[in-house]
Order: C-alpha cells, then structure tokens, then sequence
C-alpha cells in the first residue's frame, strides 16, 4: 500500500534555509555585524536552538512517508470537546447499509458464472451495474482514506472528479458493451479459454 | 521590531561564567512572539514530523552497570527524543539489562533503567498492575501495557520499544493524549437522562441489561487500540477510532441512558464511525482482552437501515 | 472525668509544643533552574510553540505484520487492482472508435490466442489471484458486518483460510481452468 499510494503530490514541499543562511543564523554570532536584511529575516530561522542541534536540523529528512502528517495542532483547550459533525445519513448509514446491499448482491451474482458457464443478458447487465457501484464506492472510500479534505484540498477534489467522470465513462462502456457485445461473462470466459 | 528582538537576545544571551545547571534550555521559550506558530508557512519551515529515527547502530550502548559473571544480558532498543532539542531526530538507544537483577515484566526494565542507568528515559506508569492504562507503548512491534507484557527470555532476541505508533511524542515514550481525550468527551461518557427513576430512588436495571456492558466498561482508555488502527493513523483528527467508539457504544448499549438516538446522530457521517473498515487490530492488541471491533460493529448495524 | 482528660492534655501541650520553629534558612526550597511564571495564554503559546516540533511516532514501518492488517490491505490493493483494471477496459472501450483499436470480443480473443503460453498465464495470474482473495476476504466482511467471527482466534483463522483458498483457487484458475 505504502508503495503504491504514494504519488509525489503528497510529499511536502520542503522549504530549507539555504546552507549560507543556516551558516549566518546562529545564536553567537554577532548581531550588530549582520547586515538589515538578515535581521530582518523570521527571527525562527535565526532560531532558538541549541547551536549543536540547529545546523543539522533541516537537511537529514526526506519527506516521502505516506501521508506525512503535519506538524501537531490542537484546536480549543484540552478540555474542550473535539467538534461532532452534523449528521449526514446520505455518507453515513445510508451509505454503508447500500454498500452492503452492493457487496451481498455481487456474491450470488459472481457464483452464478463458475455454475452456469456464463450469464444471461438481464443479470449479466445487474452484474455490471453493480461491479461498477462497487468500484465507485471502493475508489470513493479509498480517496476519502489517503486524501484528507484537510491536508489536501486540491487533490482531493479533483480526484474525486476524475473518479466520478471516470465512472460515468465505465457506465456507459459497459453499456454499450451489453447491448453491441456479447456481455462481460460472455467475454471473459471467452478470454480466459483464447 | 528587529531591533528590539536583538537586544532581548543580547539580554538572555548565555554568558561564559554562567553554569549550564541555571540555564535549562525550554524547547522554545525564547523568540515566541516571532511568528504564529500555526501558519501554513510556519508547517513548511519546522522540521518534519515524520523524521525517521536514527537507528540504534549508529547510537551508543549503555551497558548493564554491575555485570556479573553468570549474566543474563538482554538488549532493549528505546526510542528517546527529547523536546529540549526541538529540531532533533529521535534516535534509538541501546541499554543492555542482566534479567537476573530485573524483574519480569517490560515495566521493570524501564523502571531499572530509570533507576540504575539512564535517569533521563521518560515514559509514564502507575498502577503497575494494568489497570491504569499509563504504561502503554508499543513493545517488539504491539501495542501493550508494559506493565502485563513479560520480557521474552529469549536473550538473543532484542527487545524494540516505542511509543504509540502515530501519536505526537511529547518525550521518550510519553505521547501526547489531548487530541484522543478530547474525543472521548466528544462522545459524553456519561448517562444522559432526563425522567426521573420510577421508584424515586435509583436507574435500576435487568440482569440481562447489565449483561450487554460486559466486555464495555473494563476499557481503561489505554489507546493501545485506536494508536493500532491504520484508519486511525491516517485520519484522526476526524475519525473517533476504535476505543473512542466502544466507549460510545457502552452507552449506546446502557439501557439506563435516554439518549441512544443522538449519540447514533453524532456518529452519523463519513467520518467519525465509517472510517472502520473492520482490519480487526484494534481487537488484536487489546491488553484488556476486549473487543472493540465488535462494538463497533454492533454500532454500525444498529444503524443499518435506519 | 472527661473535662479533666481534656484539662490534662492541655497542659501537656503547653509543656511540650509539638510545633517547633524552624529557621527561615531551612523551609525555603533551593532551585537550581530558573523559572519564570507564565500567564494561561502565555503558557498556551509556549504549548502550541513546542507541539509544532513534535516528531510523530513511527507506525507502518514498526507495527508488527498480522494477517489482521496485512489482510486488509491486501484486500484494498486487490480490489483497486480488479477495479482500476475494469475502468481502463471501459474507458478504452469507450475511446476504441476514434483511436482505431479493435476492442470487440473476436478480435480480443484472436490477439490473446496468439499470445505466447506464459504471457497468458502471467495475465490469468494477475486476475485470478487478486479476484479469489478480494472475493473470499469480502465474504469475511459481510460476516463481520452480521457480527459474527468476531473472537482473536476466528480471525486469524479466516484470515489464513482465505490466503490458502485464494491461492489454491488462483493456482486452478490460471494453469488448468
């Protein structure tokens, strides 16, 4: 998962202070000698770090975890409640009881094959209707999952986007595959003896 | 502005003749007014907070301190991070113990550092008994209470102790628990009900009904499980995880509590309960022996169709 | 009788005062840190200063394999495998009549027939094992989902069961069915 899930969009964008900047930034340096620009400069850089630790702060990291978490930030005091979200039945139990529905449909649905051989058209075409759902809400689960709203905006939203056009796509493919073709089990199974 | 940082720097500047004892150095105790610590910029200046640690082969070992001739030498790497060097990796430290003058449990052997080696290895305990949940951490790569784990005997195996993995590390193997407590009140662990008891006098109940909090109200909050749970990991600033959930649905299940329908409401989004996608850790390493997988799926179907 | 016990406690007290006077010199406590007293939001600010440093604890990478996780997983990649494999199918479908590629199920099989045999058995791999596991370890949800299979020991059990499953029916599925 780790390998697969890790495009470089989530990686950080790691600003370090140049080497000459680290250099110049130390705590016993003199500050009188320093010309404007730099003690202008975000007093952090200029840190209150012990000396030893400072310089090798920065450089030793790569930033290519999965999901690299940010740096820790606690909203409202310690004794105040984490926010409860509104209710949402649509994305909560709604969601989950369909789900279910999908996933217990497909299992008679996918046994039927290995019986009979291949599908009739009718519950060929409820096959893939609902492979397709279930693909969308898997996809769906596995974007919420590794693309917080939070960390990542952008991306989240977008591929969001692209999943649902993408699936909208596949809808209509299977379709078209359905009626102009002979049907996916049909056509599996053909592939699978090819 | 400039100027008047430089001079407060010049005053609280560490002289030569000053011993080192007077000038404790806080993380950041300086320089605190220089920016809003919580800006976007701020997040990409400060180091990352999945640094790796350094690993033990490139650390010092501490060796037992009175080795003695028939020792029984176990080798324990700890990982250490102190906040008094607030840009520094963490690293793994090596401490070697003779288990013939330890006692038998994980617990013992981070108190005898402690003790006799390294006075400043930090990791919460109590009770020592397993009853307050203080003590967990992630021992040889599970989460447990250090206090009911048992030192393998085994000295060829080296013991690997950490803190709960994905928490922010306060020291050592103390992690910070605000957010994971600041859940839990998000639940409100206490019964909500507002008629009075029909005898006037106490919330009385079935045997059956005290029955269904069997297995619910042992939970000692360690978060063994909700710091086991990937979802958990990956998303916990929304999602509740597994010992938050089952502290939910012990009342849920309460038939004394009124309130069963708005504690559902509240878990009622994609977030909070649906982030379980039943991996089934959480049931896996409970020190208690409790099944928070199940309560939480007992939640989800008695929110099914609903 | 009893006025006279309390009288002669009283006198007793007097004789000997338990409370002695201690110099100023010994109660005061010695620091050997300077401290310095900090208003609440002060004191919050030097909080949310040191948060910002913390490291977050290691997790994937020293969390002990179980079949547990492992299993679940393995699940998500093999359904994003079978499912990433039904969206290219269909979008390539959908796209066939203007690139001039022969998606039809004829021309389909006669270029896969003229594959070579382990070319073949490569792809039946790729599907078969990925669709047995993501099928058996669903049919393990839905019955974690009716509440059953719950206990330690069920798990792992049902866990290993459908590796062995999945493997034994990829293995079928890809050199003899």
């Amino acid at each position: 998962m780790a390998s697969i899930m890790r495009p470089g969009v989530l990686r950080q964008a790691c600003t370090k202070p140049a080497a000459s900047q680290r250099m110049l930034s130390t705590f016993t340096s003199s500050a009188r000698n320093r010309p404007l620009g730099q003690q202008l400069r975000p007093a952090f850089q200029r840190a209150s770090i012990p000396q030893s630790t400072r310089i090798a702060a920065f450089h030793a990291t790569q930033r290519n975890q999965l999901l690299p978490a940010l740096p820790q930030k606690v909203v409202g005091t310690t004794n105040d409640p984490t926010p409860v979200p509104d209710p949402d039945y649509a994305h909560g139990s709604y969601h989950w009881s369909f789900e279910r529905i999908i996933s217990a449909g497909l299992v008679p649905l996918t046994i039927a094959p290995f019986a009979a051989g291949s599908l009739n058209p009718v519950t060929d075409s409820i096959l893939c209707a609902l492979l397709v759902v279930h693909s969308h809400i898997g996809f769906e689960s596995s974007i919420i999952d590794y693309f917080p709203k939070s960390r990542v905006p952008l991306v989240r939203a977008s591929l969001m986007w692209a999943l649902r056009i993408s699936t909208v796509a596949v809808g209509l493919a299977l379709y078209s595959f359905e009626t102009n073709d002979v049907g996916v089990t049909e056509a599996v199974l053909r592939l699978w003896h090819a | 502005m400039a100027c008047t940082r430089t001079l407060a720097r010049l005053a609280t500047r560490r002289t030569v003749v000053r011993p080192a004892v007077f000038s404790r150095g806080f993380a950041s105790v300086t320089d605190t007014h220089a920016r809003d610590p919580l800006s976007k910029v701020g997040e990409k200046i400060v180091p990352d907070a999945e640094r790796k640690p350094i690993p033990e082969s490139k650390t010092s070992t501490v060796q037992e301190p009175d080795p003695s001739k028939d020792a029984k030498t176990k080798t324990f790497h700890i990982y250490r991070w102190n906040p008094d060097e607030p840009s520094s990796k963490p690293q793994m430290q090596t401490y070697t113990l003779d288990l013939n003058k330890t006692g038998p449990m994980m617990l013992d052997a981070l108190i005898r550092i402690k003790n006799e080696v390294d006075p400043t290895l930090t990791f919460r305990r109590s009770c020592r008994e397993g009853i307050c949940g203080s003590c967990a951490m992630n021992i040889d790569g599970v989460n447990t209470l250090a206090c009911l784990c048992r030192i393998p005997t085994d000295t060829a195996k080296e013991s690997r102790i950490y803190p709960l993995p994905h928490m922010y590390v306060v020291k050592d193997l103390v992690p910070d628990m605000t957010l994971f407590y600041k859940q839990y009140r998000s639940v409100k662990p206490y019964l909500q009900r507002s008629t009075a008891a029909p005898d006037g006098r106490e919330f009385r109940q079935s045997k059956e009904d005290r029955k269904k909090l069997d297995g619910l109200y042992e939970c000692i909050l360690c978060a063994c499980c909700s710091t086991s749970c990937p979802s958990y990991w990956w998303n916990q600033e929304e999602y509740l995880g597994p010992a938050v959930l089952l502290q939910s649905y012990r009342w849920i299940a309460d038939s004394r509590d009124e309130k069963k329908a708005e504690r559902q409401d509240a878990l009622n989004n994609s977030m909070s309960l649906y982030r379980c996608h039943t991996i089934l850790n959480c049931s896996r390493t409970c020190p208690k022996g409790l099944n928070p997988a199940l309560a939480i799926a007992e939640i989800k179907k008695s929110m099914a169709f609903t | 009788m009893a006025s006279q016990r309390i009288f002669q406690l009283g006198l007793r007290r007097v004789a000997a005062p338990s409370l002695k006077m201690q110099p100023a010199g010994r109660m005061a406590q010695r620091r050997l840190a300077a401290t310095k007293h900090a208003s609440q939001s002060e004191a919050a600010e030097i909080l949310a200063k040191q948060r910002i440093y913390r490291p977050v604890s290691p997790h994937l990478a020293i969390y002990r394999p179980q079949i547990t996780w492992y299993g679940s997983v393995l699940g998500r990649i093999t359904g994003l495998t079978l499912s990433g494999s039904l969206y290219l199918f269909g979008i390539a479908y959908l796209i066939a009549p203007y690139t001039g590629w022969h998606m039809e199920t004829q021309s389909m099989v006669a270029a896969v027939a003229a594959w070579p045999a382990a070319v073949k058995m490569g792809v039946k791999a790729f599907f078969a094992f990925p669709f047995f596991y993501h099928c058996l370890n669903g049919l393990r949800h839905l019955s974690w989902d009716m509440g059953f299979g719950f206990k330690n020991q069920q798990v792992i059990r049902s866990g290993w069961g459908v590796v062995a499953l999945s493997v034994l029916g990829g293995l079928y599925y890809t050199f003899i069915g």
